[in-house]
């Protein structure tokens, strides 16, 4: 399978369902120092200082280099003292899933070789205004701590992340060899700092910008690039917001031999694509851009563009079409039957359209698009995408009132032709329960299942009961689920499923349901694989809050916003738990001494309280 | 509650106190029954809802004390600092609130634009700045003078991008000048300096009075190109269509042929 993990921005990447991140793992070595009693290099060191530690030290360190999932590492970590140095010294990956969970200084202390960095910052439901702006997830310090440790650092992967010029500036003087950064749903840079970045990193592999806020400084970013043979071999610049230098472009791409991967913004025209393809014939995964023309098109001298697809025989992944004009989709015809990944969903594409393109794309596995392919549209897909993996559908008109042009017909459909589906994200307006639960059976593979029903507290608009039935199969019958988003009416029913049958579920989101405490205490309790818990306007308050201590510890996150929650038990918690940070986020004109707590944010941390919070958080 | 059988309906019973108000129905006819003007009792309807809704409503009275202060707590957007997101604390429970709720539902902001940016074949770039260029079926631009934003297209000589300027936004040429000093300076200088470095970014003047090494000009609404600043900033507003920033050596030129020779070179 040839997913681009850059697509699935939105996705949960850590695949495997350890709960050991990092922070745990130093949790429990820091906290169990007589650890290595039983373990073979402390009997050594009895009888002998130097020798036998060397050599042991040595095997590992040639054994363990060798061990890539974090999972295992973490759990190599654990085998006593002398396997956790050496697994610090051998790992050059890092992830961090939570940059509050431990301070910088905490990683360089421990992981002396590090040459990649994955670092998580604001939890996800910033993403949709439920958190002030400048909360932090700061960049700023982890570069400037790395720049002095670690001088090889090649990759950055940063998600929800503030991220300055300035940082930029800083990555790029510090890392002689940095090839990789990855900024997915940043903030806080601009044209500016991507062109120190494309400047001075020479030896540049993969620059990807992905559904990030980037300002236009007025800065000629591509015009940075140095005027050699680069070593790009992926830029994706579809969420840039500003024009670019086309000449630029295209000399850059010309000087890019190793490119597979290019993602236009919709500043570039489809003549200028046609262009660029001509040039760049062994581009896999192509953004396309804007799909139109600035002017009226002369017609005799329209570019065949049909042809300059026809000429990219490996292109397996396509994406773009920001300003769509769809009399030009046809042109992609000679790339569909390749295609592995398409991407329509910023395409205002009516089923008419749709369909003729559709039927020839038989090795799909990524399917993104808009509601206005309607359910006609869901069942060509059915129909002919028999490998369909990962499905995800976005509302053209995402507001709660709006007419649905998807509705339970398109998921039964889907449900019938894709039985490999592992994941999907569906927007609707109206749901049954019997199209759920008809998807539970029909889908084992799921290990995705978020179904957003955008009308608050919807029933089963044919049967008029909660959707209780439909969420509770999925989580029954979907053996492998490990993500589950609900939506609609449901009452603690629906959570009882959850907690009875979603032993392997990581992450849980929850909004207007349930119906009492007993729904997510159902949750905490019967959920023991549960990492990451987002929450909002529910009636859940602190009698559910307390019943879940015991799994605190063991979780990343737990976001509670517009609940039942009072400060008192949270500080209880707070106190109680001197690892947790406990954040209360309200507004600015907040009364100290109220006991309602609007926005609950809490996670655990190595390094106790951040030192950056801004004045609207309160952390108890 | 629902125990004011005995006594006569008051206006108070009428207004669903139970919280029944954010039950969301399909149709909103029952919402309106339930503010009705009735001599029934009050929530005589409920009967032929399902038995859960009225289960969920038992169930959310008991949360609803601590609520009901902060109920008033919050109004408007507190942190309007930064123009990218506007966080609105919203206000709990209020399940059913008539108004659209914050972060719901959960699309990220740049998928939120997709109604205005698709509709027009034509690629306009509008949304963007927030302005609306009005293009007609036959392709033929009006700009509407006065509303959110006038924007007109401005090109310079030897940069090949075009930008785009709000005219609403000046009050003179001056304001005017200096604003394509600032949008231009650095795409200039990047444009000429060819070795990838960083160039010296020379401000643009001189725009106005055919002293600096560039002159604005401008093409009105009958095609004729034109020297900026030769009427009053009304006038000129009213009557511009595009802007281009042309070299000084070159007015003669482009004022008597056109702009095409200039336009060419940009390809």
């Amino acid at each position: 399978m040839t997913q681009d993990r850059s697509e699935m921005s939105e996705d949960d990447d850590d695949q495997q369902s350890s709960p050991l991140d990092l922070p745990s793992t130093a949790i429990a070595s820091s906290s169990t120092p007589n650890k290595s009693r039983n373990c073979i290099s402390s009997s050594v060191t009895l009888k002998s200082q130097t020798f036998p530690d060397h050599v042991l030290e040595n095997v590992l360190e040639n054994v363990l280099q060798f061990l890539d999932s974090r999972c295992d590492r973490n759990a190599a970590s654990l085998v006593c003292k002398s396997w956790w140095r050496v697994e610090a010294l051998t790992r050059s990956e890092v992830f961090i899933g939570n940059c509050y969970a431990l301070s910088p200084a905490r990683l360089t202390q421990r992981f002396k070789r590090v040459r990649s960095l994955v670092l998580k910052g604001k939890p996800r439901f910033a993403d949709f205004n439920l958190m002030p702006p400048d909360w932090g997830a700061n960049f700023a310090p982890w570069v400037s701590t790395m720049a002095k440790a670690y001088p090889w650092l090649e990759k950055v992967d940063l998600k929800r992340m503030f991220v300055t010029d300035d940082d930029l500036a800083l990555l790029a003087d510090s890392f002689p060899g940095f090839k990789e950064l990855i900024l997915v749903c940043c903030e806080g840079f601009g044209t500016s700092g991507i062109a120190i970045v494309t400047n001075k990193c020479r030896k540049l592999k993969v620059l990807d910008l992905i559904e990030s806020e980037v300002t236009d400084d007025e800065v000629d970013w591509i015009s940075c690039f140095p005027e050699d043979v680069t070593c790009l071999e992926s830029l994706a610049f579809d969420c840039v917001e500003a024009p670019i230098n086309f000449k630029a472009l295209e000399g850059l791409v010309a000087r890019s031999p190793f490119l597979k991967k290019l993602r236009l913004n919709r500043f570039v025209s489809l003549v200028e694509l046609h262009r660029l393809l001509l040039g760049a014939p062994q581009l896999t995964s192509l953004g396309t851009g804007s799909f139109s023309h600035d002017e009226e098109p002369r017609s005799e001298q329209e570019p065949d563009y049909a042809a300059a697809f026809r000429a990219c025989k490996s292109v397996v992944c396509l994406s773009g079409f920001r300003e769509l004009m769809p009399e030009y989709l046809p042109a992609i015809f000679p790339v569909c039957a390749n295609l592995t990944s398409l991407n329509f969903s910023y395409a205002n594409i009516s089923p008419d359209m749709f369909k003729p393109i559709i039927l020839n794309c038989h090795k799909l596995q990524v399917f993104w698009a808009l509601d206005s392919i309607c359910d006609e549209g869901l069942q060509a897909v059915a129909a002919t995408c028999k490998e369909l993996r990962e499905l995800r559908i976005f509302p053209f008109d995402p507001r709660e009132d709006s007419e649905g042009p998807v509705s339970e017909l398109g998921l039964q459909a889907i449900s019938e032709g894709c039985r490999k589906l592992e994941s999907i994200l569906y927007f609707c307006q109206r749901m049954t329960n019997a199209a759920v639960i008809a998807m539970s059976e029909n889908c084992p593979e799921l290990t995705v299942f978020r179904l957003c029903i955008m009308g608050r507290h919807r029933p089963d608009h044919v049967t008029g009961k909660p959707m209780d039935e439909g969420f509770g199969a999925i989580v029954k019958n979907c053996k492998k689920l490990t993500r589950l988003a609900v939506s609609g009416l449901l009452t603690d029913q629906a959570f009882r499923y959850m907690g009875e049958y979603g032993k392997l579920v990581r992450t849980l989101s929850v909004a207007f349901a349930g119906d009492s405490d007993m729904a997510l205490r159902h949750v905490l309790e019967g959920c023991p694989r549960l990492q990451k818990l987002e929450i909002r306007d529910s009636p859940f308050g602190d009698v559910a809050l307390r019943s879940g201590m015991h799994r605190y510890y063991n979780m990343r996150f737990v976001w509670m916003s517009a609940c039942s929650l009072s400060k008192g038990c949270c500080k209880d918690i707070a106190r109680v738990m001197p690892n947790l940070v406990v954040e209360v986020i309200g507004s600015d004109d907040d009364d100290d001494n109220r006991d309602y707590v609007e926005t609950l944010y809490m996670y655990r941390s190595l390094d106790g309280p951040r030192n950056d919070a801004p004045k609207f958080v309160t952390i108890l | 509650m629902e125990g004011n059988r005995e006594m006569g309906p008051k206006l108070l019973d009428l207004i669903p106190q139970g919280r029944k108000w954010y039950q969301e129905d399909k149709n909103n006819t029952d919402q309106e029954k339930k503010l009705e003007l009735r001599l029934g009792p009050p929530g005589g309807d409920e009967e032929d809802h399902s038995a859960i809704k009225k289960k969920n409503t038992e169930t959310r009275n008991i949360k609803k004390e601590t609520e009901d202060k902060s109920f008033h707590c919050f109004n408007g957007n507190h942190f309007s600092s930064s123009n990218k997101t506007t966080y609105v604390p919203h206000i709990s429970h209020k399940r059913t609130a008539p108004g659209p709720v914050v972060g719901w539902p959960p699309v990220r902001s740049f998928r939120k634009n997709l109604a205005s940016t698709s509709s027009s074949k034509l690629g306009n770039e509008s949304s963007l700045h927030g302005g609306q260029i009005n293009k007609s079926d036959d392709g033929e631009k009006q700009v509407e003078p006065k509303k959110e934003g006038m924007f007109v297209k401005i090109n310079m000589d030897g940069v090949p991008i075009g930008r785009k300027v709000d005219l609403n936004a000046y009050n003179s040429y001056e304001q005017l000048s200096f604003a394509v000093d600032k949008l231009f300076r650095g795409l200039l200088a990047a444009q000429r300096d060819t070795s990838g470095g960083e160039g010296e970014e020379k401000p643009i003047i001189g725009l106005l009075d055919g002293k600096g090494e560039f002159t604005l000009t401008y093409e009105d609404n009958e095609g004729d190109k034109m020297l900026v600043g030769d009427v009053p900033w009304q006038m000129f507003v009213s009557s511009v269509k595009r802007l281009r920033v042309i070299k000084s050596s070159e007015i003669s030129s482009a004022l008597t042929f056109g702009w095409s020779k200039q336009e060419k070179m940009k390809h």
